[in-house]
């Protein structure tokens, strides 16, 4: 998804009073599944638009989400670290390590 | 934040224009995490962080990002870090021509992250249903092309059913600024749209901007094989720039 059609679901889920995380790669280090900028929306019931890098971290990113939305309600900044090299302790094997922020967006 | 920053944020990508959104992401005072400032590039800021001298700050690095178009996270004094994004026009592919070729070629646009327009005269072959998430024009080449809002962003790759087609939506894109145009045909009909458009006036310059043969090459024959050469094409020029597409042609064609 290009960024104005994250931007444009972020309204809609918003104008539709949907619960809602916004979550930005807004930091990266060495090799990482995807660039600074890249944007991903996961609603309250684990439906998401838009990736942050598929299998490398996206489970976390998922996890702060819903902590985000169901339990804290404030923004949080994800470390993913991407150094298991072997891909021993469950295969995040891109080697870098990035920074992803992830906020709520509902309404309110 | 403003309630009505993402639709403003919506409204400015939607009328082409850039901006700096600019968003604390970590910071001493928990209460400013999350706040955030929308920039405009000749300095304009729209909401605000709650301490006025941290906006002027803010204000000033989202400027410098804004200039050299460049997206990242800034340290501002004392212990604030600020992701700077960029928003900036989509980068947009219009195809002209809606036969076999486009049908793939729009959908790997699309998967690589290009906005994707599709303009053909022909209502059967201009039709929504052959290209989901795609804006698609059923109109005559070059009243819909004068229409267009063409420019810097705009990758326009031609391939249309006939030579007159090509040389009526070249002739019409080559007058404006794009970030790519390319013409798909045997070496014979590009060579006589080509020289067509010379004669009407088109600079020699810009007609050597124009990206023929089409699409790196990869041996593609079949339509999607044609489509997925095309799309890599414009993802090397939307990342790497024209010169090293041109450069990866070369390299293959003297090595082969």
């Amino acid at each position: 998804m290009t960024d104005r059609e994250i931007f444009e679901k972020v309204v809609e889920l918003r104008s539709a009073g949907v619960a809602a995380c916004l979550a930005t790669v807004v930091g990266a280090g060495g090799s990482t599944p995807r660039e600074v900028g890249a944007k991903m929306i996961v609603c309250a019931d684990g439906t998401t638009y838009g990736s942050v890098g598929g299998g490398c971290g996206e489970s976390q990113v998922k996890s702060a989400a819903l902590r985000v939305l169901l339990v804290t309600g404030r923004p949080e900044l994800v470390e993913v670290d991407l150094t298991d090299d072997l891909g021993t302790r469950g295969g995040d094997v891109c080697g870098g390590r990035m920074w992803i922020f992830v906020e709520p967006v509902r309404r309110g | 934040m403003a309630t009505d920053l993402w639709e403003r944020v919506c409204d400015l990508l939607e009328r082409g224009r850039s901006a700096c959104l600019a968003t604390v992401v970590a910071s001493e005072d928990e209460d400013r995490v999350g706040q955030r400032l929308l920039v405009l590039p000749d300095g304009e800021v729209e909401g605000t962080t709650g301490l006025p001298e941290l906006d002027r700050q803010i204000a000033r690095a989202a400027c410098d990002a804004l200039a050299d178009l460049r997206r990242g996270w800034v340290v501002i004094p004392e212990g604030h870090r600020v992701f700077l994004d960029i928003l900036a026009p989509e980068a947009s592919v219009l195809v002209c021509g809606a036969g076999h070729i486009a049908v793939p070629l729009a959908e790997f646009a699309r998967a690589v992250g290009f906005g994707v327009t599709v303009l053909d005269d022909r209502p059967d072959f201009a039709h929504p249903d052959r290209f989901p998430g795609c804006r698609v024009i059923a109109r005559d080449f070059r009243e819909a092309l004068a229409e267009m809002p063409l420019g810097p962003h705009w990758y326009v790759v031609v391939i249309t059913r006939g030579h007159e087609h090509d040389a009526e939506c070249l002739e019409a894109v080559l007058r404006r600024p794009t970030a790519y145009v390319g013409l798909i045909g045997s070496r014979r009909r590009v060579g006589f749209v080509l020289e067509m458009l010379g004669r009407q006036g088109i600079p020699p310059d810009r007609l050597q901007d124009v990206f023929t043969p089409i699409g790196l090459p990869i041996g593609g024959e079949s339509p999607a094989e044609i489509a997925l050469s095309i799309v890599s094409e414009l993802v090397c020029v939307r990342r790497k720039g024209p010169g090293q597409a041109r450069l990866l042609r070369r390299v293959v064609e003297e090595g082969s």
